[in-house]
C-alpha cells in the first residue's frame, strides 16, 4: 500500500467518523443507523494505521495486492448495509401503506 | 350470500360511471370504488353520482387498492368478493356465474376466463399468458388457462389470506400460493371487452417488468409456500 493512499483512507475515514458524530448532534441520524457507519470509519482507519498487518492477512489470503484486500472489505460492508437498507425500505413501505389504508378506512366509517 | 365487487379505479374519470351502471343494470351486489388518489376527477364524478366509494389519500398501486378493498370486505362480513375493474373491460353479467361456481363446485376461487372453452389467439400478450400457464403448471401441477384475468371472485378462507398476507398481489403469482395453500380454483368462461378509454397499465417495458416479477415470484417465491398444519 502507497503512502497516498494510507494518506487518503485515513483522512477519508476521519471525516466520514466526524460527519456521523455532527449529524447525530444535529439529530439527523439516529444513533442506530450511524453506530455501523462508525465501525465502518474505525475499521478504515485501523486497516491504513496498521498496514502491516493487513499486507499480512491479505498475502495468506491470496491477494495480489493488499489494496484490493481494503476494497475487498470495503465492498462487502457496502453491499451488506445496501441490502440491509432496502430491507428498512420495505418495512416502512409497508407500514406507510397499512396507514394509508387505516385513513381511507377510517374516512369511510365517518361519512357513513 | 352477501357479495362485494371491489372496483379499483386509477384515472378513470371516463369508464367508472358506465361501469357502476353496468353492474347496477345487470346484478344486485354491493360494489365500492376504491379510487387510488387519482389525478383526475374520478373522484368528483363518484361523489357526484353518490356512488360507494372509498378514497385512498395516496397512490399505491393495484395491489394495495385491493388489499383496502378486502379489509372493508373483512370488515363488513362479506362472504364473496369479487375483483371488477373499473376500466370497462369486464362485463357484470358474467358475475352471477362466478359466484354460482363458487357456491355449487364449493371453490374458494373462481376466475372469469377468456378461454375455458375458446382458444387463446395469437398475440404477444397471449404468449405472456401462455408463458404464466406453463409457470404454473410446472410449480403446481394444474392447470390455469387464462392466469392473467383480472375477474376473480375469493370466498372467506381467501379473504383471510389477503387481509393477513400483506405480500399477495392480485397477480397469477398469488394462484400459485393459493393452490399451494390447498384452496380450489375454478374457471369459468367469460367474455371481455376492450378497453374504451385511458391508458392500461401495460406498455411494453412494463410488461417486461411484469413478466420478470411474476416468473420470479412464481418460481422462487410462491413455489415453495407452506402448505397449512
Amino acid at each position: 500500500m502507497t503512502l497516498t493512499l494510507r494518506v487518503i483512507l485515513i483522512i477519508c475515514s476521519l471525516m466520514s467518523f466526524f460527519l456521523c458524530i455532527t449529524k447525530i448532534k444535529q439529530s439527523k441520524l439516529k444513533i442506530e443507523n450511524s453506530v455501523v457507519w462508525m465501525i465502518g470509519s474505525v475499521i478504515l482507519i485501523l486497516m491504513s494505521i496498521f498496514y502491516e498487518r493487513v499486507e499480512w492477512i491479505s498475502i495468506k489470503l491470496g491477494f495480489i495486492a493488499p489494496v484490493n484486500f481494503v476494497f475487498f472489505v470495503l465492498i462487502a460492508f457496502l453491499l451488506i448495509e445496501v441490502f440491509l437498507n432496502n430491507i428498512q425500505i420495505s418495512i416502512q413501505n409497508e407500514k406507510i401503506k397499512d396507514l394509508n389504508h387505516y385513513i381511507a378506512l377510517r374516512e369511510k366509517e365517518k361519512k357513513e | 350470500m352477501k357479495v362485494l365487487l371491489i372496483v379499483p379505479a386509477y384515472n378513470e374519470a371516463l369508464n367508472i360511471e358506465k361501469t357502476i351502471k353496468d353492474i347496477k343494470d345487470n346484478t344486485d351486489y354491493d360494489y365500492v370504488i376504491i379510487n387510488d388518489c387519482s389525478k383526475d376527477n374520478t373522484k368528483e364524478i363518484c361523489q357526484k353520482n353518490e356512488f360507494n366509494l372509498i378514497n385512498l389519500p395516496i397512490n399505491y398501486g393495484l395491489t394495495s387498492a385491493i388489499q383496502v378493498g378486502m379489509k372493508y370486505a373483512k370488515q363488513n362480513g362479506y362472504d364473496i368478493v369479487i375483483q371488477f375493474d373499473g376500466d370497462g373491460q369486464h362485463q357484470a353479467k358474467y358475475l352471477k356465474s362466478l359466484v354460482e361456481e363458487i357456491q355449487k363446485e364449493n371453490c374458494n376461487i373462481a376466475i372469469g376466463s377468456r378461454f375455458v372453452t375458446k382458444r387463446k389467439p395469437i398475440s404477444m400478450r397471449m404468449l405472456g399468458s401462455f408463458l404464466l400457464s406453463i409457470a404454473i403448471k410446472l410449480t403446481t401441477f394444474k392447470t390455469i388457462k387464462d392466469p392473467t384475468s383480472g375477474m376473480r371472485a375469493f370466498d372467506k378462507k381467501s379473504i383471510e389470506e389477503f387481509v393477513n398476507n400483506t405480500s399477495l398481489t392480485p397477480e397469477p403469482d398469488t394462484l400459485v400460493y393459493m393452490i399451494k395453500k390447498k384452496m380450489k380454483i375454478k374457471e369459468v368462461q367469460v367474455e371481455m371487452k376492450e378497453r374504451e378509454f385511458g391508458e392500461s397499465y401495460l406498455k411494453p417495458w412494463r410488461s417486461i417488468q411484469y413478466m420478470t416479477n411474476m416468473f420470479f415470484s412464481i418460481i422462487f417465491i410462491r413455489a415453495i409456500t407452506r402448505k397449512n398444519k
